[in-house]
Order: C-alpha cells, then structure tokens, then sequence
C-alpha cells in the first residue's frame, strides 16, 4: 500500500503530522500501525533505527520477529516488527522507584536519562521485551571506537554522548521513544520513512481524519497480547 | 550510653586484632575472611572502573543475575536473624541469651552485606539520591528502600539495647514486624511482576518469609553452634531451640516451595512452560536436596560441630536456590528475535563470583573482628559484676 485515495501515504502521514503538531500536546496521542501483510522482513526499520539512535551492540528499539508457520510444504514465514508498544497502562513506569520513566500527556512512555538509576526493574517488567540495558558495549571494541559509536544520540531531543560508562545512556534502560526527536521537528519516526514494505504507519490517533486513526478502525487490526491489559498503542494489521 | 567496648570493639583490642593479623597469629578463618574480602573488593573496583560490559554476564535478557540473587539472600539472612532473635527471646528466653547479641549483629551486618552486593548491579548507583527527590510511591522498590532504612535503624537500636542491658520488648516486637513488612515488600517486588510468570504469584511474599525463617535458622545455628564450643556451653540444652525452629523453618520451606512449583505447573499462561522446564532442579534441587536432606541430617546427629556441618549445608544450598529463583523468570525470553535462544542460559562472570565472596567475607570478619575483641561478652561482663 504505497498510495491511499490515490496520495502517496508517507505525504500522507506528514500532513497528518504537522496538523498534530499545531495542538496542545495534551491533545495528542502518537500510535503506530504495522500491516504484516505488507512487511516483507527485510530489517531496513531496525537497521534505520538503530543508525537514528546510534543504539550499541544488543540493543534493538526496533527488532523484527520471524515467524514460521505451517508444515511442509504448506509453510509461510510471518514477520513481526516490534517497536515499544507505548502502552497506555504500562507496566514499567509504575515499577521504577525514581520516576526516572513515565508516560508523557501525549501518551509516549520515556525515560529520563539522567535520573534512571539503572535498576533495570523495568526492564523485567516490560511483557514485549521492549526494553534494553545499556551495558556499555562497542561494535568496535573499547579501544578502537568508530567516531559514530560515540557521537551524539540526540534522543529526547537532548545530547547523549556515550563517553564512559559513567555517563548516560550507558548504565540506563534504553528504550523505542518513536523517534520523538524527529516527530516535534515535524518528522516522520525513522521506521516509518525507511520501511521498504510501507508497513509502518505513524500518526495521532486523536486525530480522526488521520490515516492511521482510518487504518485502526478496521476490524482486521489486533494488538499484542493485549490481555493483559497494557493497552498497547501500537497496531498490528493482519 | 559507651560506645567502644558495648557497642564496638575498644581501640586497645582492634589495634591488638591488626597486630595478631601481621604476626600471622589471627587464625584461619580471619584470614580467609580478609582474603575474601581483598579479592572481593578487587572485584568490586574492576566493576566500578571497567563497567558492567566486562565484568558481569547480565544483558537485557538476563537483566538481574548474581549481585540480584545474592542481594535477596543477605537480606533473608538478615530476616531470618531477626526472627529467631523474637522466637529466642519469647519461647526459648534462657536457652537463647547467651547468643542473642550475636545473632542481632549478624541481622545488621548481612542487611550491609546485601547492600554491598546490590550496588555492584546498578548501572548508576552514584543517583540513589532519586529515591528522595523523586519517589515513586507505586514502586515496591520504593517501598522495600523505606521499609530497609527502618529495618535497618530498629535492628541496630535492638542491638544497643542488648548489649546496654536495656532489652526493650516494644523494640523486638516492632523489629520482628518491620523485617516482616521490609522483607514481604522484597518478595512483592518479584511477586508482582505479571510478565514474568515464574515471579508473578500472591504467595512470593510469603515465600520470602517463610525461607528467610529457615536461611536466619540456618546461620544462627552455625553461629549458635560455634559460641557453644568457644564457651563450653552444655550443647544439648543450648542448641536445642536452634534445632526445633531448624525443623519447623524446613517444614514451612517444604510447604511453600511444594505449592508454588504445583501452581506454577498448573498454569497456562505464556512463560509459564518454565516451570517445567525447571521441574527437575526444582524436585531434585530445590525439594530434596534443599529441604528433605538437611532434615535428614538433622535426625543424624545433635553435637555442635554436626549442627555447624548442617547449617552450612542449608546456606551453601540457600544462595543456589535463589539464584535459582531470580534467574529463573528470565529462561524464556517474553520476546524472541534473530538468533535469541529458546531457552536462555546463565553464567555468572568470575567478578559477579567474587562479589558473592566479598558479601560473605565481610559478614565473617565483621563477626570474628567483634567475637575476637570481646564485645558480644561485654553484657554477660557487666551482669557478674
């Protein structure tokens, strides 16, 4: 699905962004959308990701699943990309006893860098596995860093410099933000932009008009282990 | 109220303690203790200064490994202490007095012990401050560090009375409720976990309990056991209150280790296949060799030295136990990509180890520095004359 009522969807979505941009934040609420039909497992999302946010060894916002399905020779293989489910009842910020992670008015769960005590609490509580402990590991070794391991994330919109391990992000629990750096400079999240698949869809589900709030209305959508009650604000359409 | 002497060793007597150290006239197990502790603290500092990446095996899959497991088990020693120091005094009040200073030293320096342990786990432990600038009160976590702060003061203000004569029953009564409260708050931490179905049960917190009771009976027989000997104390009459709460801290671990695998087992819940990926170990280790075979040692023999043997048996098979426990829930990972195994395994590094070593180190010389220069006699001293 490259186009929709005949628009080009990636335009699409940057409209629908830039009208959630000019309402109060409050108003907003970021979801995301995946159609596993049109994801083709390629990893271009996870690979886009993780140069989006300079993540070390081990550490996958972004990762895809495959699946196998099927006996011989009636086989298929099922592709499920996994992004943090920015759930609305999460169950790693109540878990963290400094606050250092909590749910935005716009929905989005983050993590304050510099108050994340490293406990790694919620880490254990995230039911997706969505969250990553920065041990301080290095693609290239400690003692022939690349300049790109070590330059500035810019997550959150601040500068994280992966200097030592004394410093954060190394020593926090690291999660998917959706790109929320990129989206309130009017952007789309990495993911959205690099899927080859267009699978991915991003948008403000407060927003009727919004593609994804047209997509999410379909009765073909489910979301991922939702029984337990996390409400999960990403989509998956089967 | 004196401190040096009552409280502390006098300086004359740590100074004499360094002395007999570089004379090499200290004894074994001081020896081994410092030991343990240099090599301990070496680890310590290769964790502060090299970081987690080289030194601990933990990852985002196993994100709580051996500082996390021995952290709970120092704490259910601590617990446990604290238990038999109130089931001592109420039922056993003659019997138990010789060792209830001991005991409730022990209670406080393995409450230090486990955090000595824990700092090593967190990535940035230098922002512990947070706990006070910006609590979380929905946090069990946060709860257990409040809880652990009151222990903390009401198990030391048990000590003092102890050793000042003073013993105050609201003090040991209110020590007995709070190492309740701190150490059911440790167990709900795991307990209210719903992802990870291995932890996520109403009965952890009780669990905790229940095994903190037979850890603490275990270390305050060893420690019951020794002073028996080192004093010539009439073994039979004095140890015979260590022996009947051994038998019923092993009757309770029975009941409540058996009921969380036969729950575990009946669920059907996604993860809930570790349990009986772990039924094996969980029969074999944690039933029979964990429980059945130290109550069967127990009916073999009643002498100091046999009680010393048992003691540490059940403490050797205690730390495994709840390694056991805490790593347990990560064996199935919640979410599994690219090359993720099916089931996940995990060795503790060889600095992970040496924490282990440090913790246990620094309750031993702690312990045989104070028994050395005389302080837990200082009250049976000042009774006589």
């Amino acid at each position: 699905m490259e186009q929709f009522d005949g628009k080009d969807i990636l335009e699409i979505m940057r409209e629908d962004l830039q009208r959630a941009l000019k309402k109060p934040r409050h108003e907003r609420r970021w979801a995301m959308a995946i159609d596993m039909k049109q994801c083709i497992g390629c990893h271009a999302c996870t690979t886009g990701c993780m140069s989006e946010n300079l993540t070390p060894p081990e550490i996958h916002y972004r990762p895809v699943k495959e699946e196998e399905t099927g006996e011989y020779p009636n086989t298929g293989l099922k592709f499920i990309p996994r992004p943090c489910m920015q759930c609305d009842a999460p169950t790693c910020t109540p878990v963290c006893p400094v606050t250092a992670t909590y749910k935005r008015d716009d929905g989005l769960v983050v993590i304050d860098y510099k108050k994340c005590i490293g406990c790694r609490y919620c880490i254990v509580a995230c039911p997706y596995g969505a969250r990553s402990a920065d041990a301080g590991h290095y693609f290239t070794g400690d003692f022939h860093k690349n300049t790109y391991e070590v330059e500035n994330s810019g997550e959150y919109g601040k500068t994280f410099r992966r200097k030592s391990h004394w410093h954060s992000p190394i020593g926090n629990a690291r999660k998917c933000h959706f790109c929320i750096h990129r989206v309130e400079k009017g952007e789309l999240t990495r993911c959205t932009t690099t899927c080859l698949g267009h699978a991915t869809f991003f948008g403000d589900i407060n927003d009727p008009k919004a593609l994804i709030t047209r997509l999410i209305s379909r009765p073909n959508v489910i979301r991922y282990k939702e029984e337990l009650g996390t409400k999960p604000m990403v989509y998956y359409i089967v | 109220m004196q401190l040096f002497g009552v409280l502390v060793p006098e300086k004359e007597q740590l100074i004499a303690t360094l002395a007999d150290i570089t004379r090499g006239k200290a004894g074994f197990s001081l020896y081994a203790a410092l030991i343990g502790l240099v090599a301990g603290l070496y680890a310590i500092a290769a964790i502060f200064i090299k970081g987690h990446a080289h030194t601990i095996s933990t990852s985002s899959l196993v994100p709580w490994g051996l500082q996390i497991s021995t952290y709970v088990y120092f704490a259910l020693l601590s617990t446990g202490c604290t238990f038999v120091n109130f089931f001592g005094h109420v039922f056993f009040e003659k019997k138990y007095k010789p060792f209830a200073s001991r005991i409730i030293f022990v209670g406080i320096i393995t409450a230090v012990a486990a955090f000595f342990s824990l700092a090593t786990e967190m990535g940035h432990i230098e922002r512990m401050y947070y706990f006070l600038l910006s609590p979380n009160p929905k946090s069990p976590m946060f709860w257990m560090a409040i809880w652990y702060t009151c222990y903390l003061i009401i198990i030391t203000w048990e000590y003092v009375n102890i050793q000042t004569n003073r013993h105050s029953e609201k003090v040991m009564w209110g020590a007995f409720f709070i190492a309740i409260f701190t150490h059911s708050t440790l167990g709900s931490l795991l307990g209210s976990v719903s992802s990870r179905i291995y932890y996520y049960s109403a009965l952890m917190p009780i669990y905790f309990l229940f095994i903190a009771f037979l850890t603490g009976c275990s270390l305050t027989t060893v420690i019951a056991a020794l002073t028996v000997k080192q004093k010539g104390l009439d073994e039979q009459y004095h140890l015979h209150p260590f022996v009947t709460l051994l038998r019923v801290g092993l009757g309770l671990a029975l009941l409540i280790t058996f009921w969380r695998t036969m729950i575990g087992l009946s669920a059907h819940l996604e993860g809930s296949e570790v349990f009986s990926l772990t039924l094996i170990n969980s029969v074999l280790f944690g039933i029979v060799v964990v429980i059945i075979i130290p109550y069967i040692l127990l009916k073999m023999g009643k002498s100091a030295n046999w009680l010393i043997f048992v003691g540490l048996f059940i403490m050797a098979t205690q730390l495994k136990a709840r390694t056991d426990l805490v790593v347990g829930a990560f064996k199935i990972p919640v979410f599994r990509v690219y090359d993720m195994p099916e089931v996940v395994h995990y060795t503790p590094s060889i600095y992970e180890n040496l924490v282990v070593v440090a913790s246990a180190s620094l309750v031993a010389l702690l312990y045989l520095v104070f028994e050395r220069s005389g302080v837990f006699e200082a009250r049976n001293i000042k009774e006589v004359n």
